[in-house]
């Protein structure tokens, strides 16, 4: 079980590459949209990992990075929006 | 056990389906509009789904608790993200959203 939840990691980090591309490849507002689905991404891989490797202390992270993922991406539209 | 972990499976395999099709719908279309669309079942679905396979898995325990307290976090977070990504990009395009 502990594989599954770890290889369900993996594939969610290789699921995030077609992000990163847009990221790369296309417009500014396209790349916020980008951004915001990777860190959308990255909250459920730590989830994974911390259960994947049955670590109680690593689901802080997950926790702190969608409260933080709030304000940052409203950051990022905010400056998108008048100064990009 | 074994029902466990074939539902938490499931959950899991559901879940990753699920961020791979919104992440080909990224790729793929066409403009930022578009795009976001495709952010809102990763952000939203998935992580209800990890959250299950989780509870399945852990049953009621902390890290069920911490799990569904960052899904919390994302699904507050998300739909306000959405509509202020969209009223940026519209406001950076036309000068004002309302137009």
């Amino acid at each position: 079980m502990v594989l599954a939840f770890t290889a369900t990691a993996i594939a969610m980090l290789i699921s995030l590459i077609p992000a990163g591309i847009v990221i790369a490849r296309d417009d500014l507002p396209a790349a916020v949209v980008g951004y915001q689905f990777i860190t959308a991404v990255v909250v459920m891989v730590l989830v994974l990992l911390a259960q994947g490797f049955q670590r109680s202390g690593l689901f802080e992270l997950p926790v702190l990075l969608a409260l933080l993922m709030f304000g940052s991406g409203l950051v990022f539209v905010r400056a998108l929006e008048r100064w990009l | 056990m074994i029902a466990r972990d074939v539902c938490a499976d499931v959950l899991l395999g559901l879940a990753v389906l699920t961020v791979a099709s919104a992440s080909l719908g990224v790729l793929l279309m066409r403009d930022a509009y578009d795009k976001l669309h495709f952010v809102t079942p990763a952000a939203l679905v998935a992580p209800v789904l990890v959250a299950l396979a989780v509870l399945v898995q852990m049953g009621l325990y902390e890290n069920t608790g911490e799990t569904c307290l960052a899904l919390l976090a994302m699904v507050i977070a998300g739909p306000y993200l959405s509509h202020a990504t969209m009223r940026a990009i519209r406001v950076r395009e036309k000068g004002d959203w309302r137009q």
